[in-house]
């Protein structure tokens, strides 16, 4: 059939002219176009995110300058307008970076770092006065002074978009109060509509840094957030990067500018966790990929009939007899020492032999002679004796087939499941040995990569399965090369140099294999900066009124190489909405995130959990809990995996997914047994208020009925209650009065009081444990006993007749407490 | 009753509250300890030949909300019961528990009658003094003797001497709530025979049963209450008349004929005083509905239950009951008293009973 195509028609050059309209896009002009990747899609989150920019940056700036930070957001309405204006207390910019680190995007000084930090890539801030400049048209305004100068850096720029460079329209010097920071000043085209996740973004700031103080100024409002610590997070240390999470094409790149030699300081120069052990460890992995490993045979048996001792003999010549045989039984002995043996092992062995003999007889054994000896007694090895001359022989000696057939059928039949039968097992070996021998022809070191190997067994495989009619299927196979793969022996050759590694892709894609296959510390996580579970807690406490605080905080883990750890923390009771489902904060690198909350890992793992089993609402069993809770998550890593580049949703990777629920379930357990406490503590409450009624009835009735007074019944209602009953007896002394102050525990559990007895009148005679301290006249006598569960303790002293007491217990809930003065 | 008793009683009752009252001065937790009321908790008193509680015990102590309710209501009932004998009056166990809904603490009200009942064994035992004695009766169970009898009852409006034959209706002479109150003049009775049925005893003093072989004919009416076991066992005791039981061929009866005999398990701690182990069983025994071809009902679920739950219970295991209630498994029957009926009215009285009778060497 005829087909007609249709030309492009007589005009030449189309092409070319195609080709004019063909040019470069800056930078700045992708994103001009594309701002929603950045988070400004609408002027509602676009305010949002740049005061998110603004304040990251400001954090960051601050803290590594091992300055408190103290940042001060603002937000003025100019007619349709917004200003935004953000001042920090950080150690401020130099005349030359301010007008790039404002007005160039993908500058910054974190991109090629591994170490944690707010922001990454060097957008954000730029991007901020991108979108001002886009919407408003009017320049950044930015005011900088950096400690010590006298006077504060003036400019009013934009971002060129056309070069992705800062175009400078104002540059002076100005006076400002602060003595050093930095205080930027946008307008943009916006709304407040977004009010709510921009207080949700100050307040979860606030959580996260407890070390910094943030007010927030709107035009009809007004938020300070204060310090809950004066400690700053620990300073991080960037690090190099792990051999687990680097690609190939970084390699290379590392390969062209390192100064090493050798791939063994290559690594252990340019990676984090790489010591002389681990660098072999991955250059023997390198080596099975990149030369194979050689197939060890075993060592003939004494049954087998064969003679090394006259092979050696036969091919060693003009020797003299005595230092032949002595060459030949050294090589002899050697070999059957071992259990099995590789070609390389063979040859050393025959070095070593040839090293002796010389040394003992004097004779030389040079370079033919050895390779002589070990070719022949190899080719004994490998039945691949070249026995024109006695054919018979052979024949006779193997009845069931050559030596490795017998070999391999031993490693087969281990291998593969008990149903197959010896029939079909044996010609598998034999048609696996096969492989061997052919290879042999090209190689006689047998030499295989574990692919070469698994495509052997492949093919002996199938077939077996065609002549044999027996499945031989992928797990027997993989068995199998498994098998054969952990007798072969990694070979001694020398690994490539780095240079020549360096133009050798697939060698160095062998590096890259071998590192990853190889056991490998953890990264250090002096790159990271948890929060700490103590600090989380006081970040939720100062946010938020609640009964109750717990959080966790993870080991380090890695993921892509990339070192990260997981923090949670969960707020309950108190002021917190009962209705509706709980606050789930996320945060990375401490950076609080407020959009796409549905589409985060964190999310996704908070419904996973069964909340019921912590003692949280969770309707149908599943999805977000209900309750007056809040739970926040904290994912910390030098590179934290986000859904986009507006970096508002942690990604599903499985590694942080499990550290998170690790994580959300530690702090949850501590909820519960909290929340179980708070349950049991009501139902002793209750039965307190039952028994409280009906046993002074009791003891009324009683007293009635007998006709005597009413009974005291305190001990009885504590020992009922289980409580710890803490009783005063006093006696007339002569002169004074000797007190004693009982604790008896009567619940199920040891406890620790603390009992402070303020006295109006000095105590003598103290007995031991206590201590007393005199304050305006009063004695604080203070005594902590530890009394195990159904044990009781004694504090004893003297005072004066006159004196008074006032008790005070603590360490024991007040539900489980009675105190009889 | 003698004021004695009265004081006694009363003083047994003050005691166990004193016992309360010492417990809450001493600081302990106010308790009671009673024997556990439950089969696995019966043995058999070599000495007595009867079953009495064995030594596990359940205690209703005030450590929980519970517990502290049952002792409130014990003190309440306490000083009911101690008022009650004060004032030489009685009452029954079911206007005990209406009574308590006048008491001025809720907390101490029973909420049904089985927890008032209950309460009452828990003070009979721990006190070791009988219901009868705190002047509390059941309601009327209405069970009659029949036979040649001559006694005097006590009663509260004097004394009155009665013939069971010459003074008493067709209904015969009503065993009063406290048999102890009787005394026995005069008889001429070889035998007791317990019957379980009301339409059974009305045949056999309408055929004459009683007069024609001495017999004192006692009406069980099901379930005998303590003050028939109680009468039965001192006709027994006292008169040195053997005791039959005659009831139905099932494994309720045989229950029956286990209370008349052995005590029953809520009562183990007056089986001394309530229990006749010498009583024989008549029938209708499973071997007699083969023997005699009786008409049969097919044995329901809950019937082989008890019949299975009766191979468990000490007081059934001996030979002759294991025996019986085989028999009964594996015929898959059982029948009524009436049955015999099928045979003629008069069956009963002229073949059965005498058969009976005479293989057990009664007559």
């Amino acid at each position: 059939m005829t087909s007609f195509q249709s030309t492009l028609g007589e005009e030449p050059g189309i092409a070319e002219e195609l080709a004019e309209n063909q040019q470069a896009i800056s930078i700045a002009e992708f994103f001009e176009k594309n701002k929603h990747m950045l988070g400004f899609d609408s002027g509602a989150r676009g305010l949002v995110t740049a005061v998110k920019e603004a304040v990251d940056n400001a954090l960051d700036a601050a803290e590594e300058a091992g300055i408190l930070p103290d940042i001060y957001v603002e937000i003025q309405e100019d007619g349709d307008y917004y200003r935004l204006i953000v001042e920090d207390n950080g150690p401020g910019l130099t005349k030359e970076s301010l007008p790039k680190v404002f007005g160039k995007l993908l500058y910054g000084s974190r991109f090629h770092v591994r170490e944690q930090n707010r922001g990454q890539q060097g957008i954000g801030i730029s991007a901020a006065v991108l979108y001002s400049q886009l919407t408003s048209g009017k320049p950044a305004k930015i005011t900088s002074r950096t400690q010590g100068e006298s006077e504060a850096q003036y400019f009013e720029l934009i971002v060129d978009t056309d070069d992705n460079e800062p175009e400078i329209s104002v540059e002076r010097t100005t006076s400002w109060d602060r003595p050093h920071g930095t205080r930027i000043e946008l307008e943009m085209e916006a709304n407040m509509r977004a009010r709510q996740q921009l207080h949700d973004y100050i307040k979860h700031t606030a959580v996260v840094n407890p070390h910094a103080r943030l007010e927030l100024r709107e035009p009809k409002a007004e938020f300070k957030f204060e310090r809950a610590t004066d400690q700053l997070p620990e300073e991080t240390e960037e690090i190099r990067p792990h051999p687990h999470g680097v690609e190939l094409g970084t390699v290379i790149k590392m390969l062209a500018a390192t100064d090493s030699h050798t791939v063994s300081g290559f690594l252990q120069e340019e990676f984090t966790r790489v010591g002389k052990k681990t660098a072999d460890s991955v250059i023997d992995a390198f080596r099975d990929r990149h030369y194979g490993r050689e197939m060890r045979w075993r060592s003939p048996a004494a049954h087998e009939g064969i003679e090394l001792e006259s092979t050696v003999s036969d091919a060693t010549a003009n020797k003299g007899a005595d230092a032949t045989a002595a060459f030949a039984d050294a090589i002899a002995e050697a070999v059957d020492d071992r259990d099995r043996i590789a070609h390389h092992e063979l040859r050393a062995d025959v070095e070593a032999a040839a090293e002796a003999v010389e040394a003992e007889h004097g004779t030389t054994f040079g370079e033919t002679v050895r390779e002589n000896a070990v070719e022949a007694v190899w080719l004994v090895l490998i039945d691949a004796v070249d026995d024109e001359d006695d054919a018979t022989d052979v024949a006779a000696a193997d009845p069931d087939g050559s030596r490795l057939v017998a070999d391999l059928y031993e490693l087969v039949d281990d291998a593969t499941s008990t149903r197959k039968d010896d029939e079909v097992v044996h010609a598998f070996a034999e048609r696996l040995a096969a492989k061997f021998e052919d290879a042999g022809e090209e190689d006689v070191r047998h030499r295989l990569t574990r692919r070469t190997l698994r495509d052997h067994v492949d093919r002996a495989a199938e077939l077996t399965e065609e002549y044999d009619d027996v499945a031989f299927g992928d797990t027997a196979r993989e068995n199998v090369v498994d098998a054969v793969w952990n007798v072969m022996a990694t070979v001694p050759d020398d690994p490539p140099l780095v240079r020549e590694l360096e133009s050798d892709r697939d060698a160095s894609s062998d590096l890259v294999d071998g590192m990853r296959e190889t056991d490998i510390m953890a990264p250090p996580t002096r790159c990271l900066s948890p929060i700490s579970a103590e600090l989380i807690e006081a970040g939720l406490e100062k946010e938020f009124d609640a009964d109750f605080y717990a959080s966790s905080t993870r080991d380090a883990e890695v993921h892509g190489g990339d070192p990260f750890i997981v923090e949670a923390g969960i707020a309950y009771g108190g002021e917190l909405e009962a209705e509706g489902s709980v606050d789930v904060l996320r945060f990375a690198n401490r950076v609080p995130l407020v959009y796409q909350r549905g589409a985060c890992a964190t999310t996704d793992v908070v419904r996973s959990i069964g909340w019921r089993n912590y003692g949280l609402d969770q309707p149908g069993g599943s999805g977000l809990p209900n309750g007056p809770a809040v739970i926040m998550v904290h994912v910390a890593s030098t590179n934290v995996p986000f859904t986009s580049e507006s970096k508002d949703a942690v990604a599903n990777v499985p590694e942080i997914e499990d550290e998170i629920e690790l994580a959300i379930r530690e702090a949850a357990r501590e909820l519960k047994s909290y929340l179980n406490k708070r349950r049991s503590m009501q139902k002793r409450r209750k039965k307190q208020n039952v028994l409280g009624k009906i046993l002074p009835e009791m003891a009324e009735k009683v007293a009635e009925v007998t006709g005597r007074a009413e009974p005291n019944i305190d001990d009885a209602i504590a020992r009922i209650m289980n409580n710890v009953l803490v009783e005063r007896e006093v006696e007339r002394n002569g002169d004074g009065q000797s007190v004693s102050v009982v604790v008896e525990n009567n619940s199920s559990t040891n406890e620790s009081l603390e009992i402070t007895d303020i006295v109006t009148a000095e105590p003598r005679n103290l007995s031991d444990g206590a201590t007393v301290v005199e304050m305006d006249g009063e004695w604080f006598v203070k005594w902590e006993p530890d009394v195990e569960s159904g044990g009781d303790a004694a504090l004893e002293y003297e005072i004066a007749a006159d004196g008074t007491f006032d008790l005070d217990v603590k360490g024991v809930e007040t539900e489980k407490l009675t105190v009889k003065q | 009753m003698s004021a004695d008793t009265n004081q006694e009683a009363r003083e047994q009752l003050i005691d166990l509250a004193a016992q309360f009252y010492d417990q809450f001065e001493l600081g302990e937790i106010p308790h009671m300890s009673v024997p556990t009321r439950t089969k696995s908790n019966i043995e058999y008193d070599e000495d007595k030949s009867v079953w009495v509680y064995g030594d596990r015990e359940s205690t209703r102590s005030a450590n929980s909300v519970r517990g502290a309710r049952k002792l409130l209501k014990a003190v309440y009932t306490i000083e009911f019961l101690a008022n009650q004998l004060e004032e030489d009056r009685s009452s029954t166990l079911r206007e005990l528990y209406y009574l308590s809904e006048s008491w001025d603490n809720e907390e101490a009200q029973f909420s049904d009658q089985d927890e008032s009942n209950g309460l009452i064994e828990d003070l009979e035992i721990v006190s070791g003094v009988t219901r009868e004695d705190f002047h509390m009766r059941p309601e009327e169970s209405g069970a009659t003797i029949m036979g040649p009898l001559h006694l005097r009852e006590q009663t509260r409006r004097g004394e009155r001497e009665i013939h069971c034959q010459e003074d008493v209706g067709e209904g015969g002479y009503q065993i009063p709530n406290n048999p102890d109150t009787i005394e026995f003049l005069d008889n001429d009775a070889d035998f007791i025979l317990a019957v379980e049925t009301g339409g059974m005893r009305d045949r056999l003093v309408e055929n004459g049963f009683d007069e024609e072989y001495n017999a004192l004919i006692v009406h069980l009416k099901g379930q005998p209450a303590r003050a028939t076991r109680r009468i039965t066992k001192r006709l027994h005791d006292e008169l040195e008349l053997p005791v039959t039981v005659f009831a139905d061929g099932d494994p309720w009866s045989y229950r029956i004929y286990g209370s008349v005999a052995y005590g029953s398990i809520k009562s183990a701690h007056l089986s001394e005083y309530l229990a006749t182990p010498e009583a024989k069983y008549i029938g209708i025994q499973p071997a007699d509905i083969v023997e005699y071809d009786l008409p049969t009902d097919p044995l329901s679920d809950s019937d082989v239950n008890a019949l299975e739950s009766e191979l468990d219970d000490p007081r059934f295991q001996t030979d002759y009951w294991e025996e019986q209630i085989e028999l009964q498994l594996e015929i898959e029957k059982k029948s009524e008293q009436q049955s015999l009926a099928s045979h003629g009215l008069d069956f009963v009285t002229e073949t059965y009973l005498p058969e009976r009778l005479d293989e057990m060497g009664i007559i």
